[in-house]
């Protein structure tokens, strides 16, 4: 094998490639502009769904008003919800969703409350199960009516002359530990890693396709092969061809997710503030080192299936369900209780994708990415050895 | 110099089995001659100037090609042949120059020699004013020209045609018959394949007649009008394949 031959079947096949339209529109435009379309579409939904929502205030009917006049007047300040005039037909109205609850005070209500305490009094809600608005409105119903039910209970504490503090037993507090890093890691590492590996995929996938199957439509493969370049500089080259537009396809369709991300992150959080985005440098790196390996063996196993295409029809009807071989494992890591261990790491598409899971939730198995690193590297090495010797066998060369 | 012995192809065929594509051919072709391989189709001429080229591996037998032996040496003798047929296609989206130049490089010349040899050959074939233009937006002559430009940039001794004019018109035929005499008078050896009669009568020095894989008669052309006592090409070829 030689170096020089090598770089020079690598250049012209860089150029050749930059001057294909579909390979622009398919490895460099169609990465970047996803991701930011995408986001703006959804964007833009939610912002036309959650504005409408707020806008229109939910309806609660309250029925026997009379019954309760100071809870009436508490629940009439909350500005969640409105009230309307009550009318008989609330459960029809809830049904049809033109009302989203119903309060009913049973009679003399908050007489009895003052003046027979030891008595059980119940307080109706009606509702519409499963229906959001119908649930929203019912959340904020409930802590209204609680609120007036403490106050309640303050007031026969306070008239039994006891202190307020027997009313809790003790105090109950929930706290995050986990850093942001890894809040965001877990929603992140659970898309990202099966995102970058479908990309390593596809964008390996069309100049695999062009640079073999291509050849032999349209008849230069003989002018190749009577070339001097031995055959194994002739793969090495298209190889690191395909590997380049593996990983740059990959790299610019994740720097365009996570730069929609980030700006879609700032949009949403007026909707919801809890939304943080985390990661590190550093976990970055790793898991591009983990994806290089990975992306080498994608690009030499689609270059030796995709040459024993004649025609890039038939190629692509080949490399087609690949990408649901791999989708599997991609997806087998977002399962729950999937963990990586020594065994798992030497599966392959399962091993980068579970521990880039971990990596982004700012783990680092050094001992289990080490196997890693190295497996893949090994089935890369593997696929590349393949893609030589498919090069050599005429019967894969001059298919008729 | 080209020197073929007991040369043997056999493919294998899931329908119809073992097929001897080329079966134990024999020749040799001798610097500053044309030796014409005439065949039907199907009859192993392009098997046979494939092997000589290294494109395919013999089975058996042996050829040698420049002195370099086709399957100890393959690389090496790729380097000093040059092959067209009508199958050796251009890279559309590279201009003629960067495809000549490609070619060029991959037989390890160092650039400034490079250049200059484009600049001799451009000239030569008069092929200037098309240079920077794509391959895939020249018309067939001018992608012809940048064909035989490129068979000729390493300037080979052995010059290797697999049916060279075959869906040509007749324009185009001619720059490439006058290309293949220019290759003769520079003392290359030359080997070529053919279904046109005319075509041997016009070129070749030397003819060996193919049949089914196997050389079937061989010699200059007074040779086999002696021996089988005819004038016309045609005539001859239907009497030995007839035999």
């Amino acid at each position: 094998m030689s170096a020089r031959t090598i770089g020079v079947v690598y250049r012209k096949e860089l150029m050749d490639m930059l001057r294909d339209r579909r390979t622009i529109v398919s490895s460099i435009l169609v990465p970047i502009l996803t991701f930011p379309v995408l986001m703006l579409a959804i964007g833009t939904l939610a912002t036309i769904v959650v504005r409408k929502a707020t806008r229109e205030s939910p309806t609660v009917m309250l029925l026997g008003e009379a019954n309760a006049p100071s809870l009436v007047r508490l629940l009439r300040k909350d500005t969640k919800f409105e009230i309307v005039p009550a009318a008989g037909d609330y459960v029809q109205r809830i049904n049809d969703k033109k009302l989203r609850a119903a309060v009913e005070f049973p009679s003399a209500f908050e007489e009895r409350l003052r003046t027979n305490p030891s008595e059980p009094q119940t307080l109706n809600i009606y509702h519409y199960e499963g229906e959001l608005r119908s649930q929203s409105v019912l959340r904020n119903l409930e802590e209204a009516i609680e609120k007036y039910s403490d106050s309640v209970v303050a007031s026969r504490v306070a008239t039994a002359k006891m202190p307020a503090s027997m009313l809790t037993a003790f105090e109950l507090k929930k706290e995050n530990v986990a850093s942001a890093e890894k809040v965001s890691g877990n929603i992140l590492g659970m898309i990202l890693p099966y995102f970058v590996i479908i990309l390593c995929l596809t964008g390996a996938m069309y100049p695999a396709m062009d640079s073999t199957a291509g050849e032999k439509e349209r008849g230069t493969i003989e002018t190749i092969l009577a070339s001097p370049a031995g055959r194994s500089d002739l793969v090495v080259g298209k190889f690191f061809l395909v590997l380049t537009f593996s990983i740059v396809t990959t790299a610019l369709s994740v720097l365009s997710f996570s730069g929609s991300v980030l700006i879609g992150a700032k949009l949403l959080a007026q909707v919801t503030k809890s939304f943080v985005l985390a990661v590190s440098a550093k976990s970055a790196a790793v898991v591009f080192l983990m994806v290089v390996p990975l992306a080498a063996t994608f690009s030499a196993a689609l270059l030796a299936i995709a040459l024993v295409a004649r025609s890039y029809r038939e190629a692509q009807s080949y490399l087609g369900p690949l990408i649901f071989i791999v989708i599997l494992p991609g997806m087998a890591a977002m399962l729950p209780g999937v963990e990586l261990n020594n065994r798992l790491a030497m599966v392959p598409v399962l091993n980068v994708s579970l521990v880039a899971k971990d990596i982004f939730a700012g783990q680092y198995h050094w001992h289990q990415i080490g196997i890693i690193f190295a497996s893949t590297c090994l089935y890369a090495a593997l696929a590349l050895f393949l893609a030589v010797r498919q090069f050599n066998r005429e019967e894969v060369l001059f298919r008729t | 110099m080209i020197e073929a012995q007991g040369l043997t192809k056999i493919f294998k065929d899931k329908k119809r089995g073992e097929i001897r594509a080329v079966d134990g051919v024999n020749f040799k072709a001798q610097p500053g001659q044309i030796y014409g391989l005439l065949g039907a189709n199907g009859a192993g001429k392009t098997t046979t100037l494939r092997m000589l080229a290294t494109i395919l591996r013999p089975s058996s037998g042996t050829a040698k090609v420049a002195g370099f032996d086709v399957a100890d040496d393959p690389e090496k003798v790729r380097a000093h042949v040059g092959f067209l047929s009508t199958a050796t296609a251009l890279y559309g989206r590279l201009t003629a120059r960067e495809f000549v130049e490609y070619f060029g490089r991959l037989h390890g010349m160092d650039e400034t020699a490079l250049a200059k040899r484009i600049d001799e050959i451009f000239a030569r074939l008069d092929m200037n004013e098309f240079r920077d233009r794509r391959c895939d937006k020249l018309s067939t002559g001018m992608k012809q020209k940048v064909s035989i430009a490129r068979t000729l940039v390493h300037d080979p001794p052995v010059m290797i045609f697999d049916e060279p004019t075959i869906g040509l018109d007749v324009m185009t035929a001619r720059v490439i018959v006058q290309f293949i005499r220019e290759c003769r008078a520079q003392g290359k050896t030359v080997i070529l394949s053919t279904h046109v009669m005319s075509e041997v009568e016009k070129l070749c020095d030397t003819v060996g007649i193919i049949h089914n894989g196997k050389l079937l008669a061989e010699g200059t052309l007074p040779q086999l009008r002696e021996r089988y006592a005819e004038q016309d090409m045609e005539e001859i070829f239907v009497k030995v394949v007839g035999e």
